[in-house]
């Protein structure tokens, strides 16, 4: 089994909303796949109906090799599960929680418990109710941690933690990695999928807009480009692949693509380069163009 | 900026999240007393009848512990008496449940955070829900004391009445704003202001059914039934209950400007950090959720069955001088009936619809643990929705044969201190552990729309309501007899007096079973939302 996911054509609608248009996902065994897109987008739609909390209306999808739905209790076995947004039992201690879920998955690290505790700085005697936010989220994220599993789900894991936390949080993720599990990891934090992901896929309105390594990505992105030149640029305009071009005096920034560097820089060269850089396209740029053009009335669930 | 302001935004808030249930509460409230009238007169066209229904009501020591004297054999009088009790619990306990759905489950919640945040006082929120409530208990008074008089009843009394019944829900409220600011978490709110409200009612109950008057007016519920409505309206009495509302609001306004926002007054304590190893299973989980209100429930039934059938036991032997009530004895127990033991079935019949409501409380909690979103994590795991169903459903089941059992003993005992006859005590058991199959119906229809219409799933309120009114109405003689046989309790055999067919046992259980079975497997075909 070379996938530990595999969906295709996926559609799952509430009433008259289309939460997923046909969604298409691919996870590969051992790799750390960023699953982004907007609030609203489906990716916790997307998770619930991995896990069989949810059945899709149609489409197909296999999880390590069985069927979310039909074999749910076997493979859960084998998966750890941290929700969006983590509701925990007000008179269980955090402590408890860790344990219970460790166990009715098949058993817990002690050792590592023990460590993610001192690691994520979380008290574990308190009772679910006195929790934050951020500290039921490292609750759920020590249990899934902590246990011997072959792959973590993780749906916007970090949207509740302190910056320092999402530092710790990178460390655990690349360990995880490094000792071979799957990661799927739906989040809009873009650097975190940035640091982390092996492969990204960008989900909006339902459907899958973009999958692919970042560098594949980015191979499909704009390079911003700023100059300083000797001369008063002109000529530029007419440019082919050229976009967002600003001129102040003999300094000049734009977008270009991939396929009209050369263009650009040879023109730029023939101008006198006194001073140039040449940024690789942030995932943020990625995101931001899938965004921008994202329909009205997706909004936050 | 005030600590009211805001006050006035957050009370149409509240209008507005609870545009249905305030309209459906408060017409069902005010339409309750008009239809208890109406039937009356038709029932007792007489004063002959009428009085000889006071009469036996007067003899009835359960009659008496569940809703108090008959101050006067009139139609009115009767009325009164009639929705007095249900009436005080119907505004005071809604009143209160509003009260603190209202603070201590927004603060639980955060959303009160999200408002503090803007320009809010901070006693507005108490101030706009106590407003709400108050002004709702006051609109449902003026409807029924005008429905009441157009149907030709005496104005004082039927305003009396109304504003008895406001005053129930004014006082029940005000108990309301008061737990919610002591304890942090709703549900121990909501348990707290229930125990509150049970406790008066038993000693009112003890009081009344004993015949221990000066015990009635230690309660707010036995204030309210001793305005007297038509029955020489003693005013005076409302003014009493206005001043306990206004001494509990002031506590509760003090609580509040004393304590920090989401806390309460008991400090949180510190859990273990690691669990008991017995802790690894779903049902374990379940018993660890359910354990609190089980042992709450059995001992608040145990504590209840004792005073009650002391009460109603106490010192009756022989002491039935009312025909009809000795007819009605014998046409349900036969011809050599004990009236003790009559009344003292009658007693559980009553409390059992109580155990009702916390065998569908224990059952819909699945459905609440699935909202919330902590099913997600348990189903995540290696457990199945079976698994995860049953064990909760188990302990729905088993938790109100605990309380029954407790109950029935406790009724037992109380039985046998106050008749010397402790050797009655298995056959008053027998007779609570008789409604454990109607119970469990009750709880059938729960997990029936849990699993089938999870969205419906609080409507099971809705049938237990419309049970409880059918049974109301049936026993005055308005319903058709083959409709009273969809309520389960009217199966249940009276065994306290000996009778045990085992038949409509086994038939209510195997609906139990029906019902609940449709609901697990509802619920492992449905998504979860
Ligand atoms: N249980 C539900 N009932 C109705 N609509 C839902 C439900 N769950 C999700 N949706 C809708 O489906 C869409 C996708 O939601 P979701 O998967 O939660 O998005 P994301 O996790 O990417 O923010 C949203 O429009 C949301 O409103
Ligand atoms: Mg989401």
């Amino acid at each position: 089994m070379t996938n530990a996911i595999s969906v295709s054509g996926l559609v799952k609608t509430f009433g008259r909303t289309r939460a997923l248009d046909g969604l298409d996902l691919t996870v590969g065994t051992g790799e750390v796949h960023g699953f982004l897109g907007p609030n609203g987008a489906g990716k916790s739609t997307t998770i619930r109906i991995l896990l069989g909390l949810m059945r899709a209306d149609s489409g197909k999808a296999s999880l390590l090799g069985g069927d979310p739905w039909d074999d749910a209790t076997d493979l859960h076995r084998r998966l750890a599960y941290v929700p969006g947004d983590v509701t925990l039992w007000p008179n269980l201690s955090g402590g408890e929680v860790i344990d219970l879920l460790g166990r009715l998955r098949g058993g817990i690290d002690a050792q590592r418990r023990s460590s993610l505790l001192e690691r994520f700085e979380l008290d574990p005697r308190k009772k679910g109710r006195a929790y934050s936010k951020g500290n039921r989220q490292k609750v759920a994220l020590v249990a899934a941690l902590a246990s011997d599993v072959e792959l973590l789900i993780l749906d916007e894991p970090t949207s509740g933690l302190d910056p320092l936390m999402e530092a710790v949080f990178r460390d655990c993720v690349a360990e995880e990695k490094a000792r071979g599990r799957t990661v799927l990891l739906s989040s809009h934090i873009l650097s975190e999928v940035e640091a982390l992901c092996d492969r990204v896929s960008i989900i909006r309105g339902g459907s899958v807009v973009e999958t692919g390594t970042l560098v594949e990505l980015r191979h499909l992105t704009r390079t911003s480009v700023t100059a300083e030149l000797a001369h008063e640029p002109d000529g530029l305009t007419g440019l082919p692949g050229i976009h967002d071009l600003r001129v102040e005096g003999n300094r000049v920034s734009c977008q270009v693509e991939p396929a009209h560097l050369d263009e650009l820089f040879g023109r730029l060269a023939a101008l006198g380069l006194r001073n140039v850089t040449a940024a690789p396209p942030t995932l943020e740029d990625l995101f931001m163009r899938h965004y921008r053009t994202a329909p009205q009335h997706e909004v936050a669930r | 900026m005030s600590a009211l302001t805001g006050a006035g935004t957050l009370a149409r808030l509240i209008v507005r999240r609870d545009r249905l249930i305030l309209p459906v509460w408060g017409l069902l409230a005010a339409v309750f007393p008009t239809s208890i009238a109406n039937s009356t007169v038709a029932l007792y066209p007489t004063a002959e009848s009428l009085r000889s229904v006071a009469e036996e009501a007067m003899a009835n020591p359960a009659q008496l512990a569940t809703r108090g004297l008959v101050f006067d054999a009139s139609v009115g009088g009767l009325t009164a008496w009639t929705v007095g009790s249900s009436g005080a619990m119907l505004l005071g306990l809604v009143s209160m449940l509003l009260v603190i759905r209202h603070t201590r489950v927004e603060e639980e919640s955060g959303r009160r955070e999200l408002l503090g945040a803007g320009v809010v006082g901070r006693h507005a929120p108490l101030a706009a829900v106590l407003g709400v409530v108050f002004a709702a208990d006051l609109l449902i008074a003026v409807l029924m004391s005008a429905l009441l008089m157009s149907g030709g009843l005496p104005a004082a009394g039927s305003i009396a009445l109304g504003l008895s019944l406001a005053a129930a829900g004014w006082t029940f409220a005000a108990v309301g704003a008061a737990v919610g600011q002591m304890t942090e978490s709703a549900v121990a709110a909501r348990g707290l202001g229930v125990a509150v409200f049970s406790v008066f009612f038993l000693i009112r109950a003890v009081g009344d059914a004993g015949g221990v008057d000066w015990l009635s007016w230690l309660s707010p519920l036995g204030w309210t039934l001793h305005v007297r409505p038509f029955a020489g309206e003693q005013w005076w009495v409302l003014a009493l209950l206005l001043c306990l509302v206004a001494l509990l609001v002031a506590a509760a306004r003090a609580l509040s400007a004393r304590r920090d926002l989401a806390a309460g007054l008991l400090p949180p304590r510190l859990g273990p950090a690691t669990a008991v190893p017995g802790l690894r299973s779903p049902l374990a989980l379940a018993w660890r959720l359910h354990r609190g209100q089980v042992v709450a429930w059995s001992v608040g039934f145990a504590v209840g069955g004792l005073a009650l059938g002391g009460a109603v036991s106490g010192g009756l032997e022989g002491q039935i001088d009312a025909p009809q009530i000795m007819e009605m004895i014998a046409r349900v127990g036969g011809e050599d009936a004990r009236p003790v033991d009559f009344f003292v079935n009658y007693l559980l019949s009553m409390l059992a619809w109580i155990v009702a409501a916390y065998g569908m409380l224990s059952a819909l909690r699945l459905r609440s643990e699935e909202s919330a979103g902590r099913a997600d994590l348990v189903l995540a795991t290696q457990v199945s929705r079976v698994r995860w169903a049953l064990s909760h459903l188990v302990i729905a089941a088993a938790g109100p044969a605990v309380v029954l059992v407790a109950l029935g003993t406790a009724t037992g005992l109380g039985y046998g201190l106050s008749t010397g006859d402790l050797g009655r005590l298995p056959q008053v058991l027998g007779g609570a552990l008789a409604y454990l199959p109607a119970v469990w119906v009750m709880t059938g229809i729960a997990v029936a729309l849990v699993g089938l219409l999870p969205r419906l799933a609080t409507a099971s309120w809705g049938v237990w309501i419309a049970f409880i009114l059918l049974d109301v109405f049936g026993m005055l003689g308005q319903i058709d007899e083959t409709v009273l046989n969809i309520i389960p309790f009217v199966h249940v055999p009276w065994a306290v007096l000996g009778q045990m067919s085992t038949a409509p046992l086994a038939g209510l259980t195997v609906v139990a079973a029906v019902l609940t079975a449709l609901g697990v497997v509802g619920l492992r075909r449905r998504d979860l939302v």
